[in-house]
């Protein structure tokens, strides 16, 4: 009887339900290209996922808080070029660890600077973060130079192709998975270990629920905003020098034109817009169903302009379960208060 | 007796010129069931805030476990035992029950890690210190209005709370989850734990108190046994006047040969079933019946915004068809709904704006702007004629008492000219002075030739206001009654009578 309840509850989870969309996307896309159930397609597809996982995780304690944030991408810009070209200039030929080190507590300085100005002045954090978003790219762009650069250190030649194991395609030979995938899962488990087993973390959930409650219970919510806005700041940073290393080159105006896709990815994950819900499983399917419609697009042949159009449809069918279960669930509720006094 | 839990001795608090308090004291002892009663205004919120440290009182000695607190802090409150449940229940919506119970305790031993287990624990062991079941990994947003009270009895009593005050805990309780809560309450007695139960219901007051205390203008009028004090005294003490509702004037209904609205064999899926009658000019119909019994649906079936699914609605003798609010609108039905503050009213706009946005159509000049001063003279003329207390008709809504944005209510659809207006349940959440204003209200609203449908299952209003009572059950009309016919007690059965019963009855 339990049982049955878990297993009755977690059908009705997003996750679930994201899970199946995942399923039905690639035997759907595997039907119509075979080349897509290959193991080159699997890697490619988790490689390119990495980047984004590592950037929607480091958003998603902020959107359970309630909060819209758009500035992380300019973050993980900055930090990333910027500790770039500074170590150029120094003549570092070293491995990538100090980019890491560098660049992740700039972004956590930013990141705080984000959290300073909301909890000080009360703003909103949208309002915060699209100014910060202008902000910082244009810092970078005036400030720290304005073309891309591919002149990568000597140390770090080589890390784009360094993986956690290979395997054989029939088709393109030797794949392999890169070992930055490990890097994710690791940010990953952190972060659901945060949200789920720390007095912090749950704060987070209670912020997004009801955050004049949660002042009232005793939540320290100036805390709260500085810790998952550090983490924001940390993990766009840590996503900026990934991405620099597995392409090769440094982009000071790198994920302009992303954020949202990565909103979109956290959303699809389950979590609500106006916060108080949101899973780490559900945002790495959220992640890797768009990377598939991606993939998919390219492999069946539709033009790459349907990408957004496709993520979109699915965003909105995708919302509107909820809305529509609450529906029948009202019918039912007035049907059932007949039916008992009957 | 035993040492009493809190002790006030003539408090008073002052805002600005305004006296909330003149020297009020009271005292609450252990496995005590108090009741505070009194208007809007009156000052109980301002007593509960004092008692609970959140205002320090500008004279007057606090006593708690006969400690004196010359300056008590909200902390001090807690430590001694004393928890306030506000309407609003501090929950979180979206996390559990299980969650919800053990967050206090988390957070009161200060700690920076989450063992599940034991948060699993201490809600079992809440739940179970009020003989209360609840599924413990449900979100509290998918549960009903008493449960979440009961989650913050819970709470409270985690907290080794010694005196529970409830601010108006029954306001969105159907009668069975009032009984339900004053069967926790009286179980709470019994280990020793107090309740303030704050309310203007007084109904429940007599049902629950043992003893009564009545604040009126910040000052106490009445502390005694609840014994042998009867609604009449309660009212007359809340509101300093003698309130008789035994003489009052009715005008005659017009004649039945046109009715203003007449309906035939109206029926909604899932709604009412086969509903006919018919409303005169000058009548004040009732609709009463339990939660769920289609009163609601109907009344939202005739405004047009739950359109019936079939059956005929004449009025004035002409057969109309409202499938929208608009229809309603024009066919000069106007609706005012039983949640004010989130279906009839915008809060934070003025009370000017509020009265008059349906009718701006008529307000706006020929090039399409509102002219500034017809609005005002407009709704100043309803602020006087519906005697909303304000300073002025810009401010708005929200600082107004709960009976007269009830006014501000009634001013917007009057200022449509209805001849046909929907009431439902216009005095929920309105004290004793505001709802006998608002009676008298609806009376000379039906004196002017407006037929008015009342929705209700507050049975003095329907004695106190209507001519006809329709009783609803199940989704249909089941009877019909006229007001000289029967008293508030026969209909208060007729009311709460199972369909079992009334199965039973029919079968004999």
């Amino acid at each position: 009887m339990f049982g049955r309840f878990r297993v009755k509850k977690l059908i009705r989870s997003n996750e679930f339900v994201i899970f199946l969309i995942l399923l039905f996307l690639s035997l759907t896309i595997g039907a119509i290209n075979p080349a897509f159930f290959t193991i080159s397609t699997l890697f490619d597809t988790l490689r390119s996922s990495i980047v984004f996982l590592i950037l929607a995780y480091g958003l998603l304690p902020i959107v359970i808080a309630g909060g819209i944030d758009i500035s992380f991408v300019a973050i993980a810009a900055t930090t990333s070029y910027a500790t770039h070209m500074f170590l150029l200039k120094q003549g570092y030929d070293g491995g990538i660890l100090l980019y890491y080190l560098i660049a992740g507590g700039a972004g956590i300085l930013a990141g705080l600077l984000n959290a300073f100005l909301v909890t000080q002045f009360k703003l909103p954090i949208f309002d915060v973060s699209l100014a910060m978003f202008t902000m910082w790219y244009g810092f970078n762009l005036f400030f720290v130079g304005a073309t891309a650069n591919f002149s990568l250190p000597k140390g770090t030649v080589g890390f784009y192709n360094i993986f956690v194991f290979t395997a054989q395609d029939p088709n393109v030979g030797e794949t392999g998975l890169h070992i930055t995938v490990l890097l994710a899962l690791g940010l990953g488990l952190i972060i659901w270990w945060f949200l789920k087993y720390t007095t912090l973390g749950r704060g987070v959930y209670a912020i997004g629920g009801n955050r004049e409650v949660a002042v009232r219970s005793g939540f320290n919510v100036r805390l709260i905003f500085f810790v998952i806005f550090g983490i924001m700041g940390l993990f766009s940073a840590i996503a900026g020098v990934t991405q620099a290393f597995l392409s090769r080159y440094f982009n000071p105006v790198i994920f302009i034109t992303q954020p949202l896709d990565v909103l979109a990815a956290i959303i699809l994950g389950g979590a609500a817009i106006t916060g108080g819900s949101g899973s780490i499983i559900g945002t790495t399917l959220g992640v890797l169903v768009i990377q598939v419609i991606n993939r998919a697009l390219i492999l069946t042949g539709i033009p790459v302009e349907w990408q957004r159009f496709v993520v979109g449809v699915i965003l909105i069918l995708f919302t509107s379960i909820p809305a529509l279960r609450n529906l029948r669930a009202k019918r039912m509720g007035h049907t059932s208060q007949l039916t008992q006094s009957d | 007796m035993s040492e009493p839990i809190i002790r006030v001795e003539n408090i008073s608090k002052r805002f600005g010129g305004v006296i909330a308090l003149n020297e009020v004291s009271l005292s609450i002892f252990p496995g005590e069931i108090c009741c505070l009663v009194g208007e809007n205004g009156s000052g109980k919120s301002t007593l509960i805030k004092i008692i609970s440290g959140v205002y320090a009182p500008d004279e007057g000695d606090i006593y708690l476990n006969n400690k004196l607190y010359k300056k008590l802090t909200p902390i001090d409150s807690i430590r001694e035992g004393i928890q306030v449940i506000y309407q609003d229940f501090s929950l979180f919506p979206n996390l559990t029950v299980a969650e919800n119970i053990a967050i206090n305790h988390q957070l009161a031993h200060r700690k920076n890690l989450v063992n599940w287990q034991e948060v699993e624990k201490i809600a079992r062991e809440g739940l179970q210190r009020i003989n209360i079941e609840l599924p413990l990994d449900e979100l509290v947003e998918n549960l009903s209005t008493a449960d979440r009270q009961l989650i913050a009895i819970a709470k409270a009593i985690l907290a080794d709370a010694r005196l529970i005050i409830m601010d108006e805990p029954t306001t969105a309780l159907t009668q069975k989850e009032v009984i339900a809560l004053f069967k926790v309450i009286i179980d709470l007695k019994e280990r020793g734990i107090s309740t303030l139960f704050v309310s203007h219901k007084l109904n429940e007051v007599r049902e629950i108190a043992e003893r009564t205390v009545i604040i009126r203008n910040g000052k106490k009028v009445l502390d005694q046994d609840a014994r042998g004090i009867d609604i009449a005294t309660m009212e007359y003490h809340m509101t300093g006047r003698r309130l008789d509702s035994s003489n009052i004037a009715f005008s005659p209904p017009g004649d039945m040969h046109t009715p203003l609205l007449k309906v035939e064999n109206l029926s909604l899926r899932h709604g009412f079933v086969d509903v006919s009658f018919a409303l005169r000019k000058n009548e004040v119909l009732g609709i009463t019946g339990l939660l769920g019994s289609g009163r609601t649906e109907l009344a939202l079936a005739l405004f047009g915004e739950l359109p019936a699914d079939s059956g005929r609605i004449f009025v004035q003798g002409k057969e109309v068809h409202i499938n929208s609010i608009q229809q309603a609108v024009k066919n000069q039905i106007g609706y005012v709904p039983d949640d004010r503050i989130q279906q009839g009213l915008f809060l934070d706009q003025s009370i000017n704006d509020n009265i008059i946005i349906s009718v701006i159509d008529r307000l706006v000049t020929r090039i399409g702007l509102i002219k500034s001063k017809t609005k005002n003279e407009v709704s100043n003329q309803w602020i006087q004629r519906m005697a909303i207390k304000t300073p002025s008709g810009k401010l708005p809504v929200k600082t107004l008492s709960g009976g007269n944005q009830q006014r501000v209510v009634l001013a917007k659809w009057l200022a449509t000219m209805p001849k046909i207006l929907i009431l439902n349940g216009p005095t929920v959440g309105v004290d004793v002075g505001s709802k006998a204003e608002i009676h008298e209200l609806i009376r000379q609203l039906a004196n002017e030739g407006i037929g008015i449908i009342l929705i209700s299952d507050d049975i003095p209003e329907l004695f106190q206001t209507c001519h006809r009572i329709l009783l609803m059950r199940t989704g249909r009309i089941v009877e019909e009654y006229q007001r000289n016919d029967i008293d508030e007690q026969y209909l208060y059965q007729r009311l709460i009578f199972s369909e079992n019963q009334a199965k039973a009855v029919s079968e004999d």
